[in-house]
C-alpha cells in the first residue's frame, strides 16, 4: 500500500476549518495544522491511483488552496 | 513496543511533509527508519517545464519512492499531484521491451540487430532515391539535452538536411519567434523569483493552477505573505486559476491582441510610459503582415519588417481604444483603461505569464510580441520582481528543443541555418564540410507531416513524442502515415500510444532515470541526473538509437564518444560560449540546476539586467545587447487584430478550445496508463455554459455529438467541472487517446512560428 506525506496550503485563516473538513476523509490523517495556514497529512490507500483520487478530492475541499507532494513511499506495489 | 514497517514510513512521509513545510521534524530517527536501505538521487521530475527537484529511492535495483528534492531552488521540497505519477512512469505494466516491426498488420518482435537493419536500409534506400529531404526527425521538448542534440548533429551534419523537428513546435514555437523578433534572443529575461518577488501578476492564457501548480503555489505564497499581492487571470474559460486569482477577466477568443494594444493605447493616452527607458532601449517596427494563416501548403512570406518611429507606433495605435478593444472582446471599456494603469502603476512590480492561450494563436509571434510591448512602454523588464514570463509544458522544451535548436530552421544557441557564419561555427565544431549544412529550413512540424502525406517525406522518425495523437487535423496526418507507397514511420516510446498504432517498427526506449540525462526548463535552469535504474527488457536509450543509425548510415565518425552524455555536452558548450553560456558538466553534477548564461561559476537571473547579467557594462542598466542590428535595443512592434482562422457562425456556432487537465499530462502516455475505471479523472467531457445547455435541452452528463468541418465526437457534458466554459464555447482535454478531439481542430498555425491554434476552431453540438 503506497503512503505519501502532503502538505495542504489553506487560505488565511482557514486551516482548522479545512483540517476538520479533510479529517472526515478515509485514508487521509491529520499530524499537524500549522501556524502559517498549512497542514501536514499522511494519504494512505491501496493503490496509487486511489491516492491520486484522494488527492484530487482534497483540491476541492472548501478553502483549500493547494494539495503539495514532499514523499512518497510505494516500495510494497 | 516496535514500530512497524509501514508507521516507520508513514512517520517518514510526516516527517518529510513538516520539513517541506518549513516546520522542525518532532522524531527524526523515527523517520530515518523509513528510509532503511533506499538510496537516493537527484533529477528533475519527469513531467512539465516547471523542471522541479525530486529525489528518487532505489531499493533492491527498483524505484521505490521519491521525495519532493528540499535542496531543489524552484519547489523547495514539494510536487504537485503529478509526482504521484513519478511511481508509475516506468512501471505499467505494458511497458515497451523489445523492438517491434511491423509483418502485414502485426506487429512481431525482432532484435536490435534486425530493426536497425531494417531502419538503416530505408534511410538509405529513400535518401539514394528522393534526395536527403525524404527522411525526416520529430522529436520532443522531453529528449535530454544529449538525445535532442545527437539528433541534430546527424540529420544537419551528418544525413544534410534540415528535416528535423520536435513537438515543441506545438507548444513553444511562437514564445521563441516573440523573443526572437523582440529581444534577438530565446529566452526569458526573468526567472521564478519574480514569483516572490513580485506584486502584480497578469496571466494571459494560463491555467496555472493547473498546469503549473508549483509555480502557481509560490505566487500564491507570496499573496498570502503580501496581501498587496494582486493576480489577474485573463482568459475565455473560467479555471481553478481564475477562482484564487483576485479577478477574472473574461474575454472573447483571439481578442487578446485588441486588449493589449488598447493597454498600450491607454498607457500612450494617459502618459503612463517611460520616456526615459523607452528613448534609450526601444526601437519601433511594423510588419510581416500579409501572413494568412497558414493553411495551405508551402506558405511564402510577401514582405518584410520595416522600422517606423515611435509617433507612428501611437498613430497605429489610436484606433484601439478602450471602447473599441471592448465592442471586439467583451470586457468593459472602464475595466480595460483601470487594468492599463495597474500594468503602468509605477509603484508596483508588474509580470505577465502565459502559456499555451498565447502561443497556440494563429498570431501567436503577433501577441508575444504585444505583451513585451506594455512591458517596454512602461520599462517593467529586466528588473527582480517584474517581467514577462512564457511558461513552458514539457520538461526540456526549452533546454533541448529550443537551446539546442532542434528545430528545422535553427541551430545550437540561437544559430540559424541561413546565417553563412552559424553554419560556419556549427561545420567547425562537428569537425564537418560546411556545405553539408543545408541553408534552407524545410519543413515546421505540421508542414512534416503534411509532406508525410503528399509522399514528400517517405521516412519519418518519431521519438519521446506522440504526433498521431497530439496534431491537429488529426484524421489526415493518421491517414497518411498508413498510405504506403514506400512510406515509412518509426517510433520510439515506453508505452503503445496513438502513434505506436501507425508505426512500421517500434523501439523500446529508457526514461527518465534509467538513464543519465540533462533537461533545461523555463527559467534557463539545466539541471543534470545520472542513470538510477536499468530499462526493462531491452529497452534502450533515444540516445544510443540515433547513434545507432549514425553508425550504420556511415556517420559514425560524428559521434566518436567514450562516455557519450558528458562529451555530448561538453561540445555543445562550445556553442553557448559567449552568450548562452552554459557550465561545466561537472558543475551540473553538483548543483540542483544553474541558470544561464553561467560566467565565472556564477549564474543569473535577471538577463539584460546590470548587476545581474555579465555581459551588461556597469553604467548600461538595462542593456538588450543581443539584438546587435538595433543597438542593443528591444524592438516595439505595431500588430494589428486579425480575426481567427476560423470563427463561429451559424452552421458551426460554438467555439472549441481544448488543453490539459491537472491529473493527466498531454497525451496520458505516462499518466493514463490505469483501467479508465480507476482514474482520477477518467475520461474526457465536454466543459459547456448551463445557459447553452439548458437552452438546447442538455441535461448534464448527457451525452453529445460534437462537430467541426474535420471531424465529428461523442463526449458527456459536464456543467459542473472543475473548469467552467463560457457562453457560446466549449472545452474539451487531450489526454483521452479513446476520444482524439484533435480530429476536430483546424490545422491552421501562426505562420511566423509555424505552431498551430488547438484553441479556436468552430463546432457544432448537438444531442447524440
Amino acid at each position: 500500500m503506497p503512503v505519501s506525506g502532503v502538505v495542504i496550503s489553506c487560505l488565511v485563516g482557514c486551516s482548522e476549518a479545512v483540517s476538520g473538513r479533510i479529517a472526515a476523509f478515509d485514508g487521509v490523517e491529520v499530524h499537524g495544522v500549522l501556524p502559517d495556514n498549512q497542514i501536514v497529512a499522511v494519504i494512505e490507500a491501496d493503490t496509487v491511483d486511489a491516492e491520486v483520487k484522494l488527492v484530487s478530492q482534497l483540491h476541492e475541499v472548501e478553502d483549500v488552496v493547494s494539495v503539495r507532494l514532499a514523499y512518497h513511499n510505494f516500495e510494497d506495489l | 513496543m516496535a514500530l512497524s514497517r509501514r508507521e516507520f514510513l508513514k512517520a517518514s512521509a510526516a516527517a518529510v511533509a513538516f520539513a517541506a513545510a518549513g516546520a522542525s521534524v518532532l522524531n527524526p530517527k523515527v523517520s530515518e527508519a523509513g528510509d532503511a536501505g533506499i538510496k537516493w538521487g537527484k533529477a528533475p521530475c519527469r513531467f512539465c517545464g516547471t523542471g522541479c527537484g525530486v529525489l528518487v529511492g532505489v531499493k533492491g535495483g527498483k524505484i521505490v519512492a521519491t521525495k519532493g528534492d528540499p535542496a531543489a531552488p524552484v519547489n523547495r521540497g514539494l510536487n504537485c499531484i503529478k509526482g504521484y505519477f513519478l511511481s508509475k512512469v516506468l512501471y505499467g505494466k505494458d511497458r515497451l521491451t523489445k523492438p517491434l516491426i511491423r509483418k502485414g498488420d502485426k506487429m512481431v518482435e525482432a532484435s536490435w540487430d534486425e530493426a536497425m537493419t531494417l531502419i538503416a536500409s530505408k534511410f538509405k534506400e529513400s535518401i539514394a532515391k528522393h534526395g536527403p529531404d525524404s527522411v525526416a526527425m520529430y522529436g520532443s521538448g522531453q529528449w535530454t539535452v544529449f538525445e535532442g542534440y545527437a539528433a541534430l548533429k546527424l540529420f544537419k551534419g551528418g544525413i544534410g538536411t534540415n528535416n528535423i523537428e520536435p513537438n515543441a513546435r506545438l507548444c513553444m514555437a511562437s514564445a521563441v519567434t516573440g523573443f526572437m523578433t523582440t529581444f534577438a534572443s530565446d529566452e526569458p529575461m526573468g526567472c521564478y523569483d519574480d514569483l516572490d518577488l513580485g506584486d502584480t501578476y497578469f496571466l494571459w492564457g494560463a491555467n496555472m493552477a493547473e498546469c503549473h501548480p508549483v509555480l502557481f503555489s509560490r505566487m500564491i505564497d507570496n499573496r498570502l505573505k503580501n496581501p498587496d499581492v494582486r493576480i489577474i487571470d485573463f482568459g475565455t474559460r473560467r479555471t481553478r486559476t481564475s477562482q484564487m486569482a483576485d479577478q477574472y477577466v473574461r474575454f472573447n477568443p483571439q481578442t487578446d491582441l485588441a486588449l493589449l494594444n488598447a493597454i498600450a493605447h491607454v498607457i500612450i493616452k494617459e502618459k503612463l510610459y517611460d520616456e526615459k527607458f523607452i528613448k534609450k532601449h526601444v526601437v519601433f517596427k511594423k510588419g510581416k503582415e500579409n501572413i494568412g494563416y497558414g493553411l495551405e501548403d508551402k506558405f511564402k512570406f510577401t514582405d518584410d519588417p520595416k522600422p517606423i518611429s515611435f509617433d507612428d507606433y501611437k498613430k497605429f495605435l489610436e484606433k484601439y481604444t478602450p471602447e473599441y478593444a471592448s465592442k471586439l472582446s467583451g470586457v468593459p471599456a472602464a475595466k480595460i483603461v483601470e487594468l492599463a494603469r495597474l500594468y503602468a502603476d509605477k509603484k508596483r512590480k508588474v509580470n505577465s505569464l502565459w502559456t499555451m492561450g498565447f502561443n497556440q494563436h494563429v498570431r501567436g509571434t503577433w501577441v508575444n510580441n504585444l505583451v513585451y510591448n506594455v512591458h517596454l512602454l512602461t520599462g517593467k523588464i529586466s528588473r527582480p520582481g517584474e517581467n514577462p514570463m512564457s511558461l513552458t509544458g514539457q520538461p526540456s522544451a526549452c533546454g533541448t528543443a529550443r537551446e539546442v535548436g532542434t528545430f528545422t530552421h535553427r541551430l545550437p544557441a540561437d544559430m540559424v541555418v541561413t546565417n553563412p557564419e552559424h553554419r560556419a561555427k556549427a561545420a567547425e565544431i562537428w569537425g564537418i564540410d560546411v556545405k553539408r549544412i543545408p541553408d534552407k529550413p524545410t519543413y515546421n512540424a505540421t508542414e512534416m507531416f503534411r509532406a508525410l502525406d503528399r509522399g514528400d517525406i517517405k521516412v519519418l522518425w518519431s521519438q519521446v513524442t506522440n504526433p498521431f495523437q497530439s496534431l491537429p487535423h488529426l484524421n489526415r496526418y493518421r491517414k497518411g502515415a498508413r498510405k504506403g507507397d514506400g512510406r515509412f514511420v518509426i517510433v520510439s516510446d515506453i508505452y503503445p500510444t496513438k502513434s505506436t498504432e501507425v508505426a512500421d517498427v517500434i523501439l523500446p526506449s529508457a526514461s527518465w532515470v534509467e538513464k543519465e540525462g540533462f533537461f533545461g526548463n523555463a527559467e534557463r535552469r539545466g539541471q543534470q541526473w545520472f542513470k538510477m535504474v536499468d530499462a526493462p527488457g531491452e529497452a534502450k536509450s533515444d540516445l544510443w538509437q540515433t547513434m545507432e543509425l549514425a553508425r550504420r548510415l556511415g556517420h559514425g565518425n560524428l559521434f566518436p564518444y567514450k562516455y557519450a552524455e558528458k562529451e555530448i555536452f561538453e561540445e555543445y558548450r562550445k556553442f553557448t560560449v559567449g552568450g548562452k553560456d552554459l557550465a561545466p558538466y561537472e558543475a551540473y553534477v553538483k548543483a540542483r540546476g544553474l541558470r544561464w548564461p553561467v560566467v565565472n561559476g556564477k549564474e543569473t537571473l535577471w538577463r539584460y539586467a546590470e548587476g545581474h547579467d555579465p555581459y551588461v557594462k556597469a553604467g548600461e542598466g538595462v542593456k538588450f545587447y543581443k539584438n546587435k542590428k538595433d543597438d542593443g535595443r528591444a524592438v516595439i512592434w505595431a500588430r494589428p487584430y486579425e480575426p481567427a482562422a476560423e470563427s463561429p457562425d451559424k452552421q458551426y456556432p460554438f467555439w472549441l478550445c481544448t488543453g490539459r487537465v491537472l491529473e493527466h499530462w498531454h497525451t496520458g502516455t505516462m499518466t493514463g496508463r490505469v483501467p479508465e475505471i480507476k482514474r482520477a479523472y477518467p475520461a474526457a467531457v465536454c466543459e459547456m455554459h448551463p445557459d447553452d445547455a439548458k437552452r438546447m435541452g442538455i441535461k448534464n452528463l448527457q451525452k453529445v455529438k460534437i462537430t467541426s468541418r474535420r471531424g465529428t465526437i461523442i463526449l458527456p457534458v459536464d456543467l459542473n467541472g472543475r473548469g467552467k466554459a463560457e457562453k457560446g464555447n466549449i472545452f474539451v482535454a487531450f489526454f483521452d487517446e479513446t476520444k482524439l478531439i484533435n480530429e476536430l481542430c483546424i490545422d491552421a498555425y501562426c505562420p511566423i512560428s509555424g505552431e498551430p491554434d488547438y484553441k479556436k476552431c468552430a463546432v457544432k453540438v448537438e444531442k447524440a
